[in-house]
Formats: C-alpha cells, structure tokens, sequence
C-alpha cells in the first residue's frame, strides 16, 4: 500500500515521516506467515502497560500519599468518584493481567528459542522490562496502606540489610526513616508513577531490537524470503485485535465478578506498625521468587538467590547451546521446558505457605531445579540433544508437526511433483 | 530489513472482498464503540464525587449577632458569602438616582440572582443582603467599604471595592459602569428558616430557581 | 492446534487444582457453615428490607462498640442503597450527636447530625476504644466483610458461633468461646440474643436472622458499588463477546485470502 497522495499527509510527512514510518513499520514490514496465538502476547502486554497508565492517571487524581489518608482516599475512590471503584478494580486486576501476560510472553520466548541470536538484546531488553514491572507493582502495592502493604514493604526493604557493611544504611536511605512511614509512602508514589514511563520507553527499545530482524515463529527458522512472510497490517493487527477481544472478556469477568479474587483480605485492614499479619504473603506474581528467598536459610544468599533468579535470566542467549531454535525440534527440551513450568508453580504454590514442615523441603527443592535448568540443563542439553530434521523453509510442507496432520498431507499433495 | 512484500490485491475475490469489508468496518465500528464507552467513565470521574456535592449542602447561618452596617463572611461550596445587615440609611442611598446613574446593570436585568431576590434590594428581606464575594471580574474577593465618600471619592455612596482591578458595587452588590466587571455579584439562593437563622443554598419553598443558571460566579 | 494446547492446560490446571485455596488460613477450625445470600452470584442484588434490618442491628447493638468511620448517614438513601428516602435519612442522622468546631469561642461542640456526617464512632480514639474493652480493638465494621476471609459467612458464623468452652478447654481472662473464630478465643462477648431487637418489619429477631441480616448490611457497606459492578459487568461481557465475534469473522475474512494456509498459525 502506497503513501496517500493527500497532500496534507506529504506536507507532514516531509518534515516529520510519521505517516511513511507507520507505512513501513505496519504496511511493509514482514512478519513471518506461521506465527500461532502465543505471538499475540507481546502487543497484549503493550495494551496493559496502556490501559495501568491511563487507569493509574484518573486514579492518581484522587489518591492521596499520606499514611494518614492512603487507605481512606482509595475507599473515597472505591464509594464516592463517579466510576472510581472501576477504574481501581481495572488498575488493581489488570497488575495481576499484566504479569499473567508477561510471562505467558516470556515462557514463549524460553519454548521457541526467541532469545537466540540475533535476538539476544532483545530478550535481555524484556527481562529490563520484567524488573522494572516488579519495582512497579511492589511500589504500587504499598500505596493502598493496607496491613500487606505495609509489612509487604518492610519486609522487602529489609531485604537489603544482607549486604554486610552497607545493608542498613541502604535500607535506612531507602525508607527515609526509622521504619516505613511517611517518606517511604511519598516516595514510592513518585517512583510508581514515574517507571512505567520508563517502562515505555524501554518497550520502544524493545520493538527496534524486534523489528531489526523481525519476529521468531513457531518453527524457529529464519525467514528466507517473500513467501514466507506476510505484511503485519492488516494480518497481525486484525489477529491481535482478535485476541484482545478474547483477553478481554476474561479480564472484564475478573474485574466484574471476581475482583477480590487475586488480592488479600488483610490488605482491606488499614496498615497497623504495631500488629503484624499472621501470614505476610507477597501478590501471587512475586510468589515463586518469595519461596526461592525463603528456602535459603542465610538471609545474604536467600536475597542473592531471589535477585539471581531474574538476573539469571539475561544469560540464557549463552546458556542454551542448542543450535535449533524452537523447541518442536528438541524432543528432550521440550520436556525440560515443561519442567520448568510446572516448578516455577511448585515455587508459586510453596511461597504461599508458611515456611515450615514438606513446604521447606519441597522450596528447596524447587529452588535447586531452577538453577539446575538454566545453569546445567540448558548447556548440556544443547550439546547432546539429537534435534529433529528442520524443514528447509516456512512455507515448504512441514512433515511433522503437532496437529498438522490433515495440513502436512494437503501440503504434500499441492506439492508439484 | 531491505525485502518488502506484496499483500494480496484486495480485489481479487471481489465478492469475498465485500463480505470482508463490512466485517472490518463492523469490527472498527464496535472497537469505536468500546474504546468511547471506556473513554466515558473516565471522563466522569473527574466530576465532583458524591462526598464533594455532599459538602456543597445548603449551610444555616444565625444571624441574630450581625449589627446594624455588619458584614459577616460565611463559606457556601467553598465561596465567600456575604451577609449584611443593611441599616435604613443604606436602603433610601440604593433608591436614590444618584446611585442608579452610577450603575451598569440597575434594574439587575442579567439573571445574576434567584427571581425572588431581582429587587431594588437585590435581597429577599430589604435589610439582609446576602451576596456571593467573588468579583466578577476575575474572580477577587472585594472588600466591604459601607462609608460614603473617603478615600474612593466624594460621591462613593457605600459599597464593595476590589482591590485587583478597581472594581466597584453599591451596597447592593450591584456593579459600577466604567469598571472592569461585567455583571453585579450573584445572590445565592437563600432563604430564611426562622427570624434569625438563614439558610444559603436553598430556594424558599415556592422557587425552583438553579444556581447554575446565573451567567457569571 | 488443540493438541498444541494440551500440555499448557494440563499443567496449567493440574497446579491451579492443587493451589487453590492457598491463601486460606490453615486452622484446626470446622470449616464455615456457608449460606446461600441473595447477593452472591453474577445475578446477585441486596434484599432491602434484610439492608434495614441490618443496618437496624448496627445502629442498636454494633455501633455500641464497632465505628464505621468510612460511612455516611446520606450513603443509606436511595433505591440503589437501604432505599430510605432523603427525610428518612435526615431524621436518623439527627438522632445522633455529632461534635463539631472550633466555635467562634474555639471550642468544639455537640450539634444534631446530618446526612453528610460520617457515622458518629462509639470512642473518640483508638486508645479509649482499648481502654473500654479490657485493651482489645473493636475493629471498625466498614469494610470488614472484604477484610476476612470467608466475607459475610465468617461475619455470620462468628455471631452464631458462641458456645460454652469444651470441657478441659482452658479459656484466657476476659475471652468468649466461639467454634468459629481461628482459635475459639474472641475477646467480644456474644452480642446478639433472640429478640435484641425488634423489626419494624416484624420479622422474628432470632440470633440467626440478626446475624444474616447485620451480615448482609455489612457486605453492602464494605461495597456500596457492587450491585452496579455487576449490571455493568453483564452489559460489558455481552458487548464484548459481540465485539470479539465480529473481529473473529473479520479475521478469518482477512487471512482467507492466503491461498497457501498451510504453514500459517491458526
């Protein structure tokens, strides 16, 4: 599709090409034919971080970072602005929406090798983007000033009192006093609603990285030529609308029926220095780095652990020395990749117990299988796994592919002889 | 990043091309629809939330202990309320010519008040004037000046004068021509409960007047 | 493509199954007798006459020790509230002391309330509110429901839970037996009788019907906003399974005319 002749657009254009940047980066740009609905995660998640900006705008327009007044200005939010209570169930689901997606995005990018050259920044520029979600949503956390918020944030805080020699003076700096108070309210405000600002800005990092070489697909082949792309507009764009309409009706069922199923009853009570919760439980999206922290019994190497479990992540271009990308070529990391899965919910399912009895044994355990992955798995089973043929293309007729039986044989008999 | 592609022409399959086009226009069109419904509440909640049209309920004022040439300031919906308590030398000085030639607005034509108070007063009861005190030139509070002459002239007859831009009312609120204000300051609805106590933010029972109707706070 | 899916939904709901219920307390408690509201469920709305009578228990027994500082005497007006009208409301802010001030002597004072006064709390602070109850918080009621697990069947049952200590349960100074409570131990002494008050409605006032009833004006009170929460929900749900239709069959239109379908996604 050509630039329109319109001679308005052209005078723009000339002088700030938004119109032929679009047309190139929309119209023109090739985006393998293959991709499957696991590639609609990415634009799914650039949707959120829009939708938790604007909510948290209008929201920001009626909290007040107070200790004081906190809890009481969301109740105000929640009763008396005209639509408050669905803007705040909007920001505080969609938190929990936004890091389904994400590591739904993630672990896509882990089963089909999207981090592998030439992708490698790409991939480390999203786990940048993973730690600042996390800063942002514990941030975001302690704003409401519930009994979680609070002891929430003294225990995270009180973190960084491992690092021997500076741990107390980097956490007395932190909270601004002699425990969470006040200045550790106002501050977490400003910082909540500066990083998801620079969370775009990293995202726009991320799709240069992306679009330098286009996207990975399913069968974790390089594009080789025009037959095996299609322009992204309007293919992408209507499949990706297609799939928020999906995301949609089961966000709107959360925020419209379930809205309190994801958070904590105690954070309903107002944040009380003097009286600790029974149980102090992050969200559930901080669960499985919780229990890796608890299941270390020295509080240094816990912090380390928990930390190490993110940074971990940005080596995994090097970690994995398997040659195939994507993982329906890799019979036995397929299998790991789904290990990984299930022990990351193991973790996420210890981290929100008490630490105490099968559950200590069962965190270390999970603890240990983690690093095992990405520091054993990945390397020795790229050495010595035999992958599968690759097929020689994306549009050439795969011989054997997951429920593309009935495909493969209509392919094979369009083929000319 | 060089390769560029060919998308299918569009009207290749023209009949399939129109059974396309109505779906994407009814899915643009629905998307339309969503993104405004989302738009709107959001929108709605900047308006005032219920507990701020709750703290703008009407106020009862006693005025028993306001003296004869008194003013009293009062807040109604977070605005100034003049109360004054208007002795009958103020009153004759507001029938007099000579103050109606100095005025731009006398017969208090523009809907700056309730109907029951568009009197020669200006005030539902001649010797309690109730105003709001914003001048409305841009939005000042005027000072009460109820001596005649002094510093603002020999033929000052009493009144308001804001010290912003130089604006100046009688003491009936209503505004000098030659000033930078348009319009003479509002009256609020008011009215009285008892002998002593009035209530400012309520019509009396027969007036439907809205507040909202007046051209300029 | 179905296939391709069955490993995540295998695990995924396998180790949903196996966590749910991982944020409950776990307590040697019996598990909470469960009681079928009127408000529970997509479809759910309050019953008005059950939002007065509770309300009618807060005012007359709660409200003795328990505030609901987040409350206001105009919240309970409306169809969409308690259904009383604007007088109704008005007559009951007045019956209730509101201190107000600095007069122009600078002292606070006493004055009829009105609808826009928050409910008038039972003690001035937190700390007289210990020192009149043997050091224990009457915590304040205004969104209690949301603040426990278990919402308005914990609130029920807690009520109706009192009993006599088991025998050889030995009960702390100033505590109350209760089989609900996590750990039978709760310093509020048993509140509700048959007949502690009585209906306007003339609905028999046995503890139970007290206790679903201030049960049921409390989860109205911890969320005012629910029943519009879900009317909204059901129109935005219908609106977008239309909307997500719609750009299905536009999406199928659109990818239609790859001749070669074989090799894309789905």
């Amino acid at each position: 599709m050509a630039l329109p002749q319109n001679k308005i657009v052209r005078w723009i254009d000339h002088r700030l090409p938004v119109f032929s940047f679009l047309d190139h980066e929309l119209n023109q740009y090739p985006t393998p034919k293959n991709l499957n609905y696991w590639w609609n995660f990415g634009s799914l998640a650039g949707i959120m971080l829009m939708i938790m900006i604007v909510t948290g705008i209008f929201l920001a327009m009626q909290y007040t970072p107070h200790v004081d007044y906190a809890f009481d200005s969301v109740e105000r939010i929640m009763r008396d602005v005209n639509y408050g209570w669905l803007m705040r169930y909007i920001h505080m689901n969609g938190a929990s929406f936004f890091f389904i997606i994400t590591y739904i995005h993630i672990f896509r990018g882990l089963y089909y090798g999207s981090y592998k050259t030439p992708r490698e920044l790409l991939w480390m520029l999203g786990v940048v983007i993973l730690l600042l979600m996390m800063a942002t949503a514990f941030m975001g956390y302690v704003l409401p000033w519930g009994q979680m918020s609070f002891w929430g944030a003294t225990v995270i805080t009180n973190l960084f009192s491992a690092f021997p020699g500076i741990g107390n003076g980097i956490v007395t700096w932190l909270w601004g006093g002699f425990a969470v108070g006040n200045p550790t309210l106002n501050r977490f405000y400003s910082l909540h609603y500066l990083l998801p600002f620079v969370i775009v800005g990293v995202v726009g990092l991320h799709l240069v990285a992306l679009h330098q070489h286009g996207s990975n697909n399913p069968l974790g082949i390089d594009r080789k030529g025009p037959q095996d792309s299609i322009p992204f507009h309007p293919y992408y764009t209507i499949k990706d609308m297609f799939g928020l309409g999906v995301f949609l009706i089961v966000f709107a069922l959360a925020v419209f029926y379930f809205p309190n199923l994801l958070s904590d009853p105690q954070n309903y009570i107002p944040a009380n220095p003097m009286q600790t919760p029974p149980e102090i439980v992050p969200e559930w999206y901080f669960l499985p780095f919780y229990a890796i922290l608890r299941s270390i019994p020295s509080k240094l190497i816990g912090v380390c652990a928990m930390f190490g479990s993110i940074l971990v992540l940005f080596i995994v271009p090097w970690l994995d020395t398997s040659k195939v990308r994507s993982a329906y070529f890799r019979p036995i990391y397929k299998w790991v990749f789904w290990l990984l899965v299930i022990d990351c919910f193991v973790l996420g399912w210890v981290g929100a117990h008490r630490p105490e009895g099968w559950f200590v044994v069962i965190g270390r355990i999970g603890t240990i299988y983690y690093y095992l992955h990405f520091l054993i798995l990945l390397p020795f089973i790229g050495w010595f796994e035999q992958p599968l043929p690759l097929p020689p293309s994306i549009s050439s007729p795969v011989l054997k592919k997951k429920g593309g039986g009935r495909v493969a044989r209509a392919a094979a008999a369009r083929e000319k002889p | 990043m060089a390769e560029s592609v060919q998308s299918q022409p569009a009207g290749a399959h023209a009949e399939e091309g129109t059974r396309r086009d109505f779906l994407v226009i009814a899915a643009n069109a629905l998307m339309g629809v969503g993104a405004a419904c989302v738009a709107w509440p959001l929108i709605k909640s900047m308006n005032p939330a219920q507990d701020v049209l709750a703290a703008g309920a009407p106020v009862d004022i006693d005025i028993s202990s306001v003296q004869p040439g008194q003013q009293i300031v009062v807040l109604w919906r977070s605005r100034p309320i003049f109360i004054v308590r208007r002795p009958p030398d103020m009153l004759t000085k507001l029938q007099s010519d000579a103050d109606r030639s100095l005025l731009r607005d006398p017969d208090s034509e523009v809907v700056q008040q309730p109907p029951y108070a568009k009197n020669q007063y200006r005030s539902v009861k001649p010797d309690v004037l109730v105003l709001v005190g914003i001048c409305t030139h841009l939005g000042c509070i005027p000072n009460f000046v109820p001596a005649a002459g002094g510093s603002l002239g020999d033929n000052w007859p009493g009144g308001y004068f804001c010290p912003c831009h130089g604006s100046r009312y009688d003491l009936a609120g209503r505004v000098f021509s030659g000033v930078p204000a348009p319009y003479n300051l509002p009256v609020p609805p008011y009215h009285f409960v008892s002998d002593t106590v009035v209530r400012i933010g309520e019509n009396p029972p027969d007036s439907t007047f809205d507040f909202a109707s007046i051209e300029q706070i | 493509m179905t296939r391709r899916l069955l490993m995540p939904a295998l695990v995924g709901s396998a180790l949903l199954a196996a966590s749910s219920g991982a944020w409950a307390q776990e307590a040697d408690n019996p598990p909470l007798p469960k009681i079928d509201w009127s408000f529970t469920g997509p479809f759910g709305t309050f019953d008005r006459a059950s939002l007065q009578r509770g309300f009618q228990v807060y005012n007359e027994v709660c409200s003795a020790c328990h505030s609901m500082n987040l409350m206001s005497y105009r919240d309970l007006e409306g169809p969409a509230a308690l259904g009383y009208s604007e007088d109704e409301v008005k007559a009951i802010a007045a019956t209730k002391q509101v201190t107000d001030g600095p007069n122009d002597q600078g002292e606070m004072f006493q004055r009829p309330g009105r609808p826009a006064d928050r409910f008038v709390a039972p003690f001035a602070n937190e700390k007289a509110a210990r020192a009149a109850n043997g050091g224990a918080l009457p915590p304040d009621l205004s969104v209690i429901i949301k603040a426990r697990d278990g919402g308005p069947d914990y609130v029920h049952d807690i009520l109706t839970g009192f009993r006599d200590p088991p025998a050889g349960f030995s009960m702390a100074q100033g505590m109350n037996y209760d089989v609900y409570f996590p750990g039978h131990q709760i310093a509020m002494p048993p509140p509700l009788t048959d007949n502690r008050v009585t209906f306007a409605d003339g609905t028999p006032a046995t503890i139970d019907q007290e206790a679903r009833d201030v049960a049921t004006f409390l989860t109205w009170a911890s969320e005012p906003t629910m029943e519009e929460r879900k009317r909204t929900g059901a129109k935005v749900i219908i609106f977008l399974l239309v909307m997500t239709g719609v750009l299905y069959g536009a999406k199928r239109r659109v990818w239609s005319d790859l001749h070669d379908k074989d090799n894309h996604g789905d």
